[in-house]
């Protein structure tokens, strides 16, 4: 054995070999130091003082994106910004007067732009002037020499061709901030940095991948001047420096038309709300429009303070779109949902009347229709027309909430309908079960009549609403919504296509149902008695059902209170959803006008409008004959007014 | 009493701790000169955070050179074992906190385990040698233990992600073991085993991607492209700052910002920029007459488990200096590894003090109890 000094003494020999080893290991980085600051010192000083090395971000273009007639809706469009490095200025006095000349702002405000910037690095380029004209990058180019310091910053700038007219669905583009850095490189397995760009909202976000490329770098050297040059790897110092082409970004194509987002755009002017029109044999979505709406051309230039404050202050909430993002009570356009119901469980069939006095007494409390008077006799058909509150809560009260929550499900309410763009709401089909989870309480029957005519719990959304009258239109078939059609590489190869995809098909037990659901939707729109007539527009026989949303529930004196007299923030929003042409249906659409008070006056038009263009534009020879059809409903109404006594041209409420 | 005072401070090593005082007076020269002109990025004050860490870390030192060596023995495991702990602890919460995590948050402190491990480790491994045939020349069988020791530490260091702590784990153990008179054909065999083994991965068994991965894995937010660009620009400063420097606060390389990290990890390249090789020798100098220091000091003690101890934490300081300035100077690839004393941070100057206390404590055996 050993003894502790011992110990220390044999292992002496290796202390020093380490001790070796170490000064030679320091020995190798002084050679190496010597390598870089005497043997090749001179060069890398001038390296650092004369030409300095930067390698720059080359941001790959976006891809663009076009609507389903191939107009473009976004485009990348070249700005210029004029810049200013402190680092290279020489004489300021002079080179800011000539600047200031030629931008066109005087010396002052051009020297407090520089004094807010002074505590930051003098390398660093300060904007002077955003967004110059042709003219200004022209005259700052040819006298670049005389002016040191100064350059032109050249950035792609995003740019929104109908600028508010469809925001919410195409999105936008903004830098990826601090706060969202850790979050998006976690969720892309990117690397993304400070100050990318990526799609905040809309398709810019659901398709930023396919949108976005891919950026590449390159080496600039930078004289004393402040001018750039490419940097060419003559002598061979540095390894590893390799210039990097971006790869573009891929285009995309649309479902949307653009001349439909216009035109719903137009009918939606001073009113809050939206509107979307689905193609009923394919779920394509051909309009989605909602206003107030915002410029999303500004996002992608970094949002002056004052731009985001008045977006987010504003009242009506600019940034919310109302199509998707969105539900309320659907009110009386869920009747037709209740009709069918009720007939395919065989409580009700085409013959069934209902007497309707004005009002429905269940228990103790009393449910009102919403016209005072009551509509007398009625059945299926005039009930869906005149929007009788009685005759579907009377069907409603033979069936229970689950039922009728099975058919309301089956129509896609309650769900997400599976549209690729990001925050859909789901809306709400109430159970009895639901109930239960949510209050702890028992479901009360009269809570199934609120809910039969589409108030109480029963949320939905527009998109909702348009694809279940798609489905009414076309047999029963519920088409998983979409927006984008192709996407294209840069050489015009199609990558990916998107084909319509049937979630479910409806098979309905009575063949009759939907032929009486139909007619009493064809008759709101084109049977003078019917609730939308008086807004039914021309040539595209549309059927369809108007609808008010009760933003507070009113209280019995308040049931018959003119909705105009109310405080605007308590007016009832207005719905209607419709499809065209009655006989043979191509298109799905539902508005909503946040307290429009009346489907009729307030949504309808909106619907039309789209509606119209669509057929205009789509279905020209349909179009004219429908005109002709329309032109002979119209002169038999007005025969049939000459032959009665006038009567009061009231507007009707529902 | 005074007579024993002045005793006391006649026999008190101070070579430790002055040694690291010096090198840390040019460090935080350094840090100030690289960081003052970042106000815009809210760095131009990291020096006074320096400033206080240093002062917790020399009261620290000084707190341990007042125990007795022996302690150190009693605890090596406990405290292998708690580092260990804490290693498993930042392990644990990561997963939580999805993502790379290397940093232990109790209220307001920060800390960073990885750190506070290398200590640990060579407590452990300096207990275990003088323990388990202290005389014996190490072949492959001899290894096992000790290799489970490190293997384990390393191993969940790698994973947090952390490559280059350790990588550096791996590095002192080796040092450690060559302390302990591994035998030189184990030596051979390991060392052709290890070089062979790796180019042979790295060539024919991984793919490019792969590779790339290697790459993104030593540092997962530094892609392939960057890294090149930034070693470039660290050899640029280095080497402008030819034989005398740019002086105190001229770095122009660094106020351009174009170095990235200049006050962690390219801190020796600012100093270069500014004082030149003559300013290098310098400071290599200072760091040499440290580790010199510390391997006499391991040859004079009169207890084997000291002596493999004061290895362990100069073989610490030691790849901390040689691979930071090799990848600054472009020696080696980059990887997060600060240079000691002079790279912004508060756990690695921790471990520091701790290092010196434990070496001037060992030292003041030798005088107070001879």
């Amino acid at each position: 054995m050993f003894g502790e000094e011992e110990l220390v003494k044999i292992h002496k020999e290796r202390a020093t070999l380490i001790s070796y080893i170490i000064t030679a290991a320091f020995g190798l980085i002084l050679s190496r130091l010597w390598y870089l600051q005497v043997y090749k010192g001179e060069t890398l000083h001038n390296y650092s003082i004369q030409n300095r090395l930067r390698k720059e971000v080359v941001w790959a273009p976006r891809g663009l994106i076009y609507s389903r007639d191939d107009q473009l809706l976004v485009d990348n469009i070249p700005r210029f910004d004029a810049i200013l490095t402190p680092q290279f200025l020489m004489d300021k006095e002079e080179t800011l007067g000539k600047l200031s000349r030629i931008l066109d702002i005087d010396m002052d405000s051009i020297k407090s732009i520089l004094k807010k910037n002074s505590n930051q690095a003098t390398y660093r380029p300060i904007i002077i002037k955003k967004n110059i004209s042709f003219e200004e990058l022209a005259q700052i180019e040819t006298q670049n020499a005389d002016l040191p310091g100064v350059s032109v910053d050249t950035f792609i700038s995003r740019e929104y061709r109908d600028k508010e007219v469809g925001a919410h669905l195409l999105g936008y583009i903004s830098e990826i901030s601090q706060t969202q850095l850790p979050k998006l490189r976690e969720r892309d397995k990117m690397d993304y940095r400070l100050g990318d760009f990526i799609g905040q909202f809309g398709i810019e976000e659901q398709l930023d991948k396919y949108l976005r490329g891919e950026n590449g770098h390159e080496f600039v050297e930078v004289d004393a001047r402040g001018r750039r040059k490419r940097y060419i790897n003559t002598d061979n110092l540095f390894k590893g420096i390799e210039d990097e082409k971006p790869v573009l970004g891929m285009n995309v194509k649309l479902t949307i038309d653009r001349d439909m987002q216009i035109a719903a755009f137009d009918a939606l002017k001073d009113k809050v709300g939206g509107v979307i029109a689905l193609d009923i044999d394919s779920g394509e979505v051909l309009t989605m429009v909602s206003r107030p709406s915002f410029d999303p051309s500004q996002f992608s230039r970094g949002l002056t303070p004052e731009y985001w404050r008045s977006l987010i202050t504003n009242k009506e909430h600019p940034l919310r779109d109302r199509n998707i993002q969105e539900h309320f009570s659907p009110g009386s356009t869920f009747k037709a949902i209740t009709g069918i119901a009720a007939f395919e469980e065989g409580e009700i069939d085409e013959n069934t009347e209902v007497f309707c006095n004005g009002s429905f007494r269940l228990g103790r409390k009393v449910y009102h229709c919403w016209k005072r008077a009551g509509h007398g006799p009625t059945n299926l058909v005039k009930a869906i027309r005149e929007s009788c509150n009685v005759y579907f809560q009377k069907a409603a009260n033979r069936m229970d909430i689950d039922t009728l929550a099975k058919y309301a499900k089956a129509f896609g309410f309650g769900t997400r309908t599976g549209i690729s763009l990001p925050r859909e709401v789901a809306g709400l089909i109430p159970t009895k079960e639901w109930k239960k989870k949510r209050y702890g309480q028992e479901w009360q029957p009269g809570e199934t009549l609120s809910c039969a005519i589409g108030q109480s719990y029963v949320l939905a959304s527009t998109i909702q609403l348009a694809s279940a009258y798609a489905a009414i239109a076309n047999g029963g078939k519920i088409y998983r919504p979409y927006v984008v059609k192709d996407i294209y590489d840069t050489n015009g190869e199609l990558v990916k296509t998107f084909t319509p995809e049937v979630l479910s098909k409806l098979n309905m037990k009575n063949p009759k149902t939907l032929k009486f659901v139909r007619e009493g939707l064809y008759q709101v729109v084109n049977n003078p008695k019917g609730t939308a007539w008086y807004r039914r527009g021309q040539g595209i026989l549309m059927a369809g059902k108007t609808g008010t949303s009760q933003v507070r529930s009113a209280s019995a004196d308040k049931v018959y209170a003119k909705c105009e007299n109310m405080d605007y923030e308590y007016r009832h929003h207005a719905l209607f959803v419709g499809f065209a042409p009655y006989d043979n249906p191509k298109i799905a659409a539902a508005a909503i006008v946040e307290h429009g008070c009346h489907g009729s006056s307030a949504a309808t038009p909106v619907v039309e409008a789209v509606i119209s263009q669509y057929m205009k534009k789509y279905h020209p020879d349909i179009y004219l004959k429908n005109l002709d059809k329309d032109k002979v409903l119209r002169d038999n109404w007005i025969r049939s007014l000459k032959a009665q006594a006038p009567a009061p041209a009231e507007e009707l409420d529902e | 009493m005074s007579q024993r005072f002045i005793e006391f401070f006649k026999r008190y090593d101070f070579s430790f701790i002055g040694s690291m005082s010096a090198i840390f007076l040019v460090g935080i020269l350094n840090l100030y000169s690289a960081t003052h002109a970042q106000a815009h990025d809210g760095l131009d004050d990291l020096y006074k955070s320096q400033l206080m860490w240093f002062l917790i870390s020399v009261t620290v030192a000084v707190g341990i050179s007042f125990f007795n060596p022996k302690t150190f023995e009693r605890f090596s495991y406990a405290g292998y074992a708690l580092t260990l702990f804490l290693v498993f602890l930042v392990m644990l919460m990561g997963k939580v906190g999805m993502g790379a995590q290397r940093w232990l948050v109790i209220g307001p402190i920060r800390m960073q385990p990885s750190e506070f491990m290398k200590m640990g480790l060579v407590l452990a491994m300096a207990r275990f040698f003088t323990k388990v045939n202290p005389e014996r020349e190490l072949g492959f069988k001899e290894l096992i233990l000790p290799g489970i020791i490190v293997m384990v530490p390393a191993i969940m260091v790698i994973l947090q992600p952390d490559l280059g702590t350790g990588m550096l784990l791996l590095f002192i153990f080796a040092m450690m073991i060559f302390y302990k008179r591994l035998k030189w054909k184990t030596i051979a065999t390991l060392g052709v085993i290890g070089v062979v083994s790796g180019v042979l991965m790295y060539n024919f068994g991984l793919r490019e991607y792969q590779r790339k991965r290697i790459h993104t894995f030593i540092d997962p937010y530094e892609d392939a492209k960057g890294s090149g660009y930034n070693a470039i620009q660290s050899e640029i400063a280095i080497g402008s700052g030819r034989l005398f420097g740019k002086g105190f606060k001229n770095s122009s390389q660094a106020s351009l910002n174009y170095l990235p990290e200049n006050h962690t990890d390219f801190v020796f390249a600012i100093f270069n920029e500014e004082h030149g090789f003559f300013g290098s020798v310098f400071l290599i100098i200072l760091y040499l007459v440290f580790f010199m220091r510390l391997i006499w000091l391991a040859s004079s003690v009169q207890r084997f488990y000291d002596s493999v101890l004061v290895i362990g934490i100069m073989s610490i300081f030691f790849w901390h200096t040689f691979i930071n300035m090799s990848m600054v100077s472009g020696l080696l690839p980059i990887v997060g590894i600060p240079l000691p004393l002079m790279s912004y941070g508060g756990s690695s100057m921790l471990t520091f003090g701790v290092g010196v206390g434990i070496a001037t404590s060992i030292s003041n055996s030798r005088n107070f109890f001879n």
